[in-house]
């Protein structure tokens, strides 16, 4: 349970984040990618690991509020507001880091003058667009009422902007409640083939390319969705514990993500079957680099031990206790970071051509990457401002009171 | 001239080659290059040749010579293979551009718009062949220290090289600080700036071995369409359907 004692050490920490990494911010303003220590042969790094792993993170808002407002489960129906509050703050950390990671940010502008409707990440940029306009709108009109609410209580603080974010309203009919409503119903409707082929698309990017042994493959796509799913749904178990410690809530979703986790792993192991099994030299030079390579850690201890054995013992033994199945999910949910690493980075980190480690020096043209100082600080800001975004939300925006009567809603 | 006289330079005929080709009409013009590997002794002055000629920073290289060794002692044989961008007929590369910076002209050459691109490397991990490398707004005389009024020194040193414009794509791009090409993926381009006055590219003039035979290949009298036509000729990772407009002689 979320007590004022945890909001103000999650502020600090927020708050600290944010000083310590200034330093890498600065650095990356002044300089951009100079002091970075991604290269030619490793171009995309750990703020592209930290994009997919927000851009996954997004997916249990997802399932949430199309369980609520599309197929119109009342279950989860508290918690509506609260994941797709969840989901525009990974959005927007997500679109910060990447941003960060561009070297030129400011022609962004690009995508609209001159768009390749062939590229996969076209569309994957195009998708990000549309989940924004679809869960801002959504998180708006489902926000309304207690805006409203909350403008016309002269005693509350800034209750001037809140009437500015209700749009300026000052009543709220029935009328206003029930056309909201069916608004939210027809955005959860759009939403649903837009968030599939979003997270399709994510893995789609790195499924079409044919010299990545990896990544190159059909179920490339689907290992995205079902990896966007299981942090998603970890991410949106822990925050229920957090803000509504209900035993009906969290320990049905802990089942949930039990089961995605299940798919998850054995989907993993079929990857790692096929391509031992495949011999292909590239292929088994990148799983080697998973398993055995000098991050082995990162796979058997972080992903494996913490993030899939423990969590998984947890959510058997101890399936109605809602607090160890939500600690079970935070353990999933941060150790995911591992699982992204251990995607992106192993099929950049071998050669694809024989020779080239001897051609011509450079520490750009290397694959033996890790993450500088500096790459770590832009990201502890970057996570840091999604924290104080989302906590001083959830106090400063009526996300709670939304939540509180959408059962009957639905 | 007689073909029983001593052959000519190759670069003598592919410079007659080029003459040749620019007076067609640039869109019936294919450019295409041949790396001859037994001809390669692996001095790497391409590379040189490259860097020199595109003022190309640390951790910049459009034509890298991979070595490569085969075989097990005491039967072991080395030979050096050139890699420029292999300008492929089907270039993943293209594919993958989300903003169209990045397109393969009507003479086959893939070229980088420095002003569009978006640094976002999606076309490095896209092709198969590494060619494309980032800039990351380094400098080789990064370090040395500055001595005002001398003639040694970072900036006299910078002056000499790295603080001229490169002349890619015909134009002048600006010191190196924030601006195109940092920020840019960047590519081999033929040296289409050096071609556009007449001049063959960089590599090939300096290709000590002769290895590399650059010309137009559709014209069937050229250098290059000749070497070409040989039963030697084998492209890089073919079984990927990139189609190379650089072909190799085994
Ligand atoms: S070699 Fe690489 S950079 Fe050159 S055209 Fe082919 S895919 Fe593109
Ligand atoms: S780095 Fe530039 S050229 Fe390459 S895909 Fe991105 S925008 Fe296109």
């Amino acid at each position: 349970m979320f007590t004022e004692k945890h909001f103000r050490y999650v502020i600090i920490l927020a708050v600290a984040g944010l000083i310590i990494g200034t330093w890498g911010m600065g650095a990356r303003l002044l300089y951009g990618h100079k002091y970075m220590d991604y290269g030619s042969f490793v171009p995309w790094g750990l703020w592209v690991a930290f994009d997919l792993f927000f851009l996954g993170l997004t997916a249990g808002a997802y399932i949430v509020s199309v369980l609520t407002y599309g197929f119109r489960i009342r279950l989860f129906a508290a918690l509506g507001p609260l994941s797709v509050f969840a989901l525009l703050v990974t959005l927007l950390c997500e679109g910060i880091i990447i941003s960060l990671d561009l070297g030129h940010p400011l022609r962004i502008y690009r995508f609209l003058l001159s768009p390749n409707f062939g590229s996969m990440l076209f569309w994957l940029v195009a998708f990000i667009v549309a989940m924004w306009i679809i869960y801002l709108t959504t998180f708006f009109l489902l926000l309304r009422e207690q805006l409203v609410a909350w403008s016309r209580d002269e005693k509350r603080p800034g209750h001037k902007i809140y009437r500015l974010l209700a749009g300026g309203r000052s009543d709220y009919t029935e009328a206003d409640r029930a056309r909201d409503h069916r608004r939210v119903r027809i955005m959860s409707y759009i939403s649903m083939p837009i968030g599939l082929l979003f997270f399709g698309m994510h893995g789609a990017v790195f499924a079409i390319l044919l010299n990545r042994p990896l990544w190159n493959g059909a179920m490339t796509p689907f290992l995205f969705i079902m990896a966007a799913l299981l942090s998603g749904g970890a991410l949106i178990t822990f925050l229920t514990y957090l803000f509504h410690p209900r035993d009906d809530l969290v320990q049905p979703l802990g089942r949930i993500v039990l089961g995605l986790l299940a798919t998850f792993l054995f989907l993993e192991a079929l990857q790692f079957f096929v391509g031992y099994q495949s011999k292909v030299p590239n292929f088994v030079a990148s799983l080697d680099l998973i398993a055995f390579g000098p991050f082995w850690w990162n796979f058997w201890v972080l992903h494996l031990l913490i993030g899939s054995a423990i969590p998984i013992y947890i959510l058997i033994t101890r399936a109605n206790d809602t607090k160890a199945v939500s600690w079970a999910c935070f353990l999933i949910l941060v150790t995911f970071f591992a699982v992204r690493l251990n995607y992106l980075i192993p099929d950049l980190a071998v050669y694809k051509l024989e020779g080239l480690q001897n051609t011509f020096f450079s520490h750009r043209l290397r694959t033996d990457y890790v993450p500088n100082f500096n790459e770590w600080l832009v990201s502890i800001w970057v996570i840091s401002l999604g924290l104080l975004t989302f906590f001083l939300g959830m106090r400063w925006l009526p996300v709670e009171a939304a939540g509180m009567e959408e059962e009957e809603h639905v | 001239m007689s073909r029983e006289l001593p052959a000519e330079d190759p670069l003598v005929r592919m410079q007659r080659d080029l003459k040749r080709a620019l007076k067609k009409k640039p869109k019936e013009i294919q450019w295409g290059m041949v790396i001859d590997i037994a001809k390669c002794i692996g001095c790497h002055a391409c590379t040189i040749g490259c860097v020199a000629e595109n003022k190309l920073p640390p951790g910049v290289v459009y034509r890298v010579v991979l070595e490569e060794e085969t075989g097990h002692y005491p039967q072991v044989r080395r030979r050096f293979v050139p890699r420029p961008c292999l300008h492929c007929q089907n270039p993943p590369c293209v594919k993958a551009c989300p903003v169209t910076a990045t397109w393969k002209t009507e003479q086959g050459v893939v070229i980088v718009d420095y002003n569009r691109c978006i640094g976002c490397r999606y076309c490095l991990v896209a092709c198969p062949y590494s060619a494309r490398t980032s800039d990351f707004a380094e400098w080789y005389t990064e370090g040395t220290p500055d001595l005002a009024g001398k003639l040694v020194g970072r900036k006299a040193a910078a002056n000499g090289y790295e603080a001229h414009p490169a002349a890619e794509y015909g134009k002048k791009w600006p010191d190196r600080d924030h601006d195109s090409p940092v920020g840019n993926a960047r590519k081999c381009h033929f040296c289409l700036h050096r071609l556009k006055v007449g001049m063959l590219p960089a590599c090939t003039t300096t290709c000590i071995g002769r290895a590399t035979i650059f010309g137009d290949r559709s014209d069937p009298q050229s250098l290059v369409s000749e070497m070409i036509g040989s039963p030697r000729v084998f492209r890089l990772k073919e079984e990927l359907g990139t189609l190379p407009a650089v072909y190799y002689l085994k």
